[in-house]
């Protein structure tokens, strides 16, 4: 009868042991940054529409205007509209798209990759890589506070709209995920246009490095959020 | 005795149908225009905002009648002058080839006078074609299209101005460009003093204006130096107060320039019509 002897069950009992701890190891890696996610998924959907008061600040290479006020109007899953007497420019991938890459936690992997702190504030890094080449998101990395399941940094990265990176800072509104506080960073390719329709036609422009990207930030305070008063669809069908 | 003058020569530009021709067209050239932008308004902006568009999105009235008035107005600053050469450039020379000029100059006035009664007239025509195109491209423009925030193109970028902060800056601007047209005015009673028939002064005016324009336009070392003083370079000088921030330096040298282009013109049609021998 085949025994074994103590020294090859203990080595036994220790591979044993490694496979188990490695197991849960992994386990825990694949299943906490998707946790993660549902949480601040969850604490989003909380605010099923919204309106905001904001003002917004633009400070990009090209453009030059003054801050002006508007109202934001905001329904899941991705009805957005911005109701404004003045001009506004406002990032593309703006209020909406975090709904957008966070609703199908089937569609795309969550690495966590590392920890940061953001203004005292311990995040943990997530990688977000959609699942399908179609997907128009190629890489989202976003910095969650998983006490408050917020996030404080998004770095969304699409091939129709570009990188655009995302500070957000929050007050009372923290449980519904809604910030104060928006920072964006954008891209801006070099600015040309034809010069017969320029308004300065006999200004003589020093050319600038073409090759040269420029970055922009645009800043929006949010106020007075209204929160969960039922907006109809039929409200956002007139935006462009 | 000047007013009455002057009254008469501007019952004779009314009394004119080729008077009637620069109204005619502006309201047919901005009309045209103001239907198209109503139609295809939207691959304008685009041109305007496509630099940007790939990772921004411009919200609000973006085509509004603020914008519309400032194309207009930039379009047709450069139709104008010869709209105003047609009736300016025939005061003097007109005349002369219907043979009237004799019996004008007997009239208990100095030829000075005479002169300036009609240029005055000539400058009241100029005015009330640069109205009626104020109120085609702002009053219409806005009526159809409505108010907001005005988007200027420049070469270097993109200036928006507030609503709130416009209707000055059209005002002054269109004093600006008045004074731009009453150098073409000018410029063409000028040169029909020189002339015997109606068709030199406005074609000369037109060649000298599309002269200089060519020679302010090409980047050539050997024209930079005369390029600040000639007057097509001020013509658009109105909008300088489309910037931000104003460079008021700018818009008060452009108006030194064109004022002085006026002067001297002036001086030289008063001193050729003085000593003009009447002929016909």
């Amino acid at each position: 009868m085949f025994q074994l002897n103590k020294t090859t069950q203990a080595s036994s009992l220790k591979l044993t042991l490694l496979l188990l701890l490695l197991n849960s190891f992994l386990h825990s890696q694949i299943s906490t940054p998707n946790k993660i996610l549902f949480n601040v998924y969850s604490q989003l959907q909380k605010a099923k529409d919204y309106s905001v008061d904001v003002n917004i600040k633009v400070d990009l290479p090209f453009i030059r205007m003054l801050p002006i006020n508007a109202k934001i109007f905001v329904k899941q899953p991705n009805k957005f509209k911005v109701e404004s007497k003045s001009i506004a420019i406002v990032p593309r991938q703006g209020f909406d798209q975090l709904n957008k890459v966070l609703n199908d936690t089937s569609q795309f992997t969550a690495i966590a990759q590392s920890t940061e702190t953001i203004n005292n504030v311990i995040s943990n890094l997530i990688n977000v890589i959609p699942l399908q080449d179609t997907s128009d998101l190629v890489l989202a990395k976003l910095w969650v506070d998983t006490k408050q399941n917020v996030i404080l940094k998004s770095l969304l990265t699409t091939k129709t709209n570009g990188t655009i990176l995302t500070e957000y800072t929050y007050g009372k509104y923290f449980n519904y995920g809604l910030p104060d506080l928006m920072k964006f960073t954008v891209d801006i390719k070099k600015f040309k246009i034809p010069k017969s329709i320029a308004a300065d036609i006999n200004k003589n422009i020093a050319k600038t490095d073409d090759k040269e990207k420029k970055k922009g930030v645009i800043i929006i305070k949010l106020s007075n959020y209204i929160i969960n008063k039922g907006i109809t669809d039929s409200f956002f069908k007139d935006r462009k | 005795m000047l007013f009455k003058s002057t009254y008469n020569e501007f019952i004779k530009i009314a009394a004119k149908p080729r008077s009637y021709l620069g109204v005619a067209a502006i309201t047919l050239i901005v009309g045209l225009i103001l239907i198209a932008m109503k139609l295809d308004g939207r691959m304008y902006i685009s041109l305007i905002t496509g630099p940007f568009e790939q990772s921004l999105a411009f919200e609000g009235n973006v085509l509004n009648g603020n914008l519309i008035a400032f194309i207009i107005l930039q379009m047709l600053i450069i139709h104008v002058p010869l709209l105003i050469a047609f009736v300016t450039g025939d005061l003097i020379s007109g005349e002369a080839a219907m043979g009237t000029i004799r019996m004008l100059l007997t009239k208990p006035i100095s030829r000075t006078k005479i002169l300036f009664s009609k240029y005055i007239a000539g400058c009241a025509y100029t005015f009330l074609i640069l109205l009626w195109l104020a109120f085609m491209a702002i009053v219409v423009g806005k009526w159809l299209f409505g108010t907001g925030d005005l988007m200027v193109l420049k070469s270097d970028g993109l200036i928006v101005l507030q609503q709130h902060d416009i209707a000055w800056r059209f005002f002054y601007g269109l004093l600006i460009a008045f004074l731009a047209m009453v150098m073409i005015a000018t410029l063409s009673l000028t040169l029909s003093c020189f002339s015997e028939n109606s068709i030199g002064p406005i074609v000369s005016t037109m060649g000298i204006i599309i002269l200089f324009t060519i020679i302010g336009t090409i980047e050539v070392p050997l024209f930079d130096t005369i390029r600040p003083y000639l007057f097509t370079t001020h013509m658009a000088a109105w909008r300088y107060l489309f910037d931000e921030p104003l460079q008021l330096g700018d818009v008060f040298f452009s108006i030194s320039i064109l004022v002085a282009h006026i002067l001297v013109l002036l001086g030289i049609a008063i001193y050729k019509f003085n000593k003009k021998d009447i002929l016909s």
